[in-house]
């Protein structure tokens, strides 16, 4: 059987950017562009079972590895391996359309996110109850607040039970009462031996003290992978050394 | 999965307007009235049967332009969903084609229903129709998947392409006949637009079968059959030549 739940090898990835910001919207159509490169020969190896915390600085690449993770981006060199059921959680209102309400926003999830559209129908009131927003189901998401949005979106990854969950910082956003909530879900999914993988440059985070292995990065690379005390403490300190 | 897609497409693409889906009928129907009123009044005797004509063109020129307009804001219109789940580009372009197609049953309904009125009876021919829109969404796809991809680089693609269809309309035969303008000048340069319009191509094979109660020749079932899976097939090429980038560029 596959130890691995993920593995990256050697993923190089750069985005197109305009050498000059002073070029009209027509000129920069036929302008020559630069790559800037954002992740560079990544290679990480994820146990399945695995609680992963990727944590650095703006603009270090995390999110980026996040979407080349859950196949959103395509790595210009390098090679995926991904075994079982991935769920994003990787902006607040994953997938949500604003216009529709909380439950046609969980069908048209769910079915994108793989299931089948009887399973979950019998799921919409438990996510709307656990997302604890059942005075608020009938109102179009444009309605929703930040942390309401946050909370929907938490809950449906949750009744999709998939085996591999990739969050970024989007828990941040929620009061303290969801968060304590999501760190219990975290701590179920730890038990029923799911794949995590949460990405955060808030080092107070209290998801960080369930992590197995920490991953510090900087300018698209990988610059430390191991014990979260020891990722952390690095960190403060190449902190403190660029600042 | 799609057919729900398609429904909720359709349920946001009528959010906010008081009709709602009844416009889908109402649209084309005002502009059949407006024309028919004015055509009939220019001309001293109409043709037999020219409302059965004109709403027949009218309709299939209607489909056309809501459905590649769907097509092209396709991508854009979900890039919430494209930024946030990992799913097949094309999805979306093919999700607005069906939803086109399931508010083409609210247009045929409307067709069929003003038949009575104009006091014509179609005849076996008209089984030839699904064919006709068979073409028709095939077509409708192929552009789809050619203007959405270009509306992900290019935003200035909407207004153009709302222009484009301008144009196409009077290059269709919806409002003239195929065998009026040939011989002259203008009629030679109309007919040269004509033969490379292919929306042009399928609003003639649907008079035939439909209006005139006449099969066409096999040449012209081919010539369009061609000519709508080329551009399908072009357009499902160049979308898949530039879908990788589209959540970046977006």
């Amino acid at each position: 059987m596959n130890q691995y739940a993920i593995k990256l090898e050697n993923i190089n990835k750069s985005f197109d950017i305009e050498k000059s910001k002073n070029k009209s919207e027509f000129a920069r159509l036929f302008s020559n562009k630069t790559k800037l490169s954002v992740l560079d020969n990544i290679s990480l190896k994820i146990k399945k079972g695995e609680f992963i915390g990727i944590i650095g600085r703006n603009g270090s690449g995390k999110t980026t590895l996040l979407r080349v993770m859950s196949g959103i981006y395509t790595p210009d060199s390098g090679r995926i391996h991904i075994d079982g059921v991935v769920a994003p959680l990787l902006h607040i209102g994953t997938g949500f359309h604003k216009e529709l309400n909380a439950k046609e926003n969980i069908i048209m999830s769910g079915l994108l996110l793989g299931m089948k559209k009887s399973e979950i129908e019998q799921k919409v009131s438990d996510v709307i109850r656990y997302a604890e927003l059942e005075k608020y189901s009938q109102m179009p998401l444009k309605h929703y607040s930040t942390g309401m949005r946050a909370r929907l979106a938490f809950s449906l990854v949750l009744q999709i039970d998939p085996d591999i969950l990739l969050v970024d910082e989007i828990l941040s956003v929620g009061d303290k009462k969801f968060r304590d909530k999501s760190f219990k879900a975290f701590l179920s999914f730890k038990k029923k031996n799911k794949t995590v993988v949460l990405v955060t440059h808030n080092l107070g985070n209290q998801f960080l003290k369930m992590v197995d292995r920490a991953v510090l990065m900087d300018n698209g690379k990988i610059v430390l992978i191991g014990n979260p005390d020891e990722v952390v403490r690095k960190y403060t300190e190449y902190q403190d050394n660029k600042n | 999965m799609l057919l729900y897609f398609a429904l909720i497409n359709i349920k946001i693409r009528f959010k906010g307007t008081k009709l709602g889906v009844a416009w889908t009928a109402i649209e084309p129907t005002l502009t059949f009235v407006l024309l028919f009123v004015v055509f009939t009044t220019i001309r001293d005797q109409p043709k037999e049967n020219f409302g059965v004509y004109l709403l027949t063109g009218v309709i299939i020129y209607h489909v056309f332009t809501r459905g590649t307009l769907g097509g092209l804001t396709s991508l854009r219109s979900n890039y919430s969903i494209l930024e946030s789940i990992n799913i097949q580009k094309e999805f979306f372009p093919v999700v607005a084609t069906l939803a086109t197609c399931i508010l083409l049953i609210v247009q045929l309904a409307i067709f069929f229903g003003l038949m009575p009125f104009f006091q014509f009876i179609p005849t076996w021919t008209i089984i030839l129709l699904p064919i006709v829109i068979g073409l028709l969404m095939l077509l409708i796809l192929g552009f789809s998947y050619i203007l959405s991809i270009i509306h992900v680089y290019v935003r200035d693609i909407q207004p153009l392409w709302g222009i484009t269809v301008h144009a196409l309309f009077f290059i269709t035969p919806i409002i003239w006949y195929v065998d009026d303008i040939k011989g002259n000048d203008l009629g030679n340069v109309l007919m040269s637009l004509h033969a490379v319009n292919p929306i042009g191509q399928i609003v003639e094979l649907a008079h035939n079968i439909v209006v005139f109660n006449t099969i066409p020749p096999l040449s012209d079932w081919l010539y369009t059959v061609t000519f709508c899976f080329a551009i399908f097939l072009f357009g499902y090429y160049v979308f898949h030549k530039f879908d990788s980038k589209i959540v970046e560029v977006l």
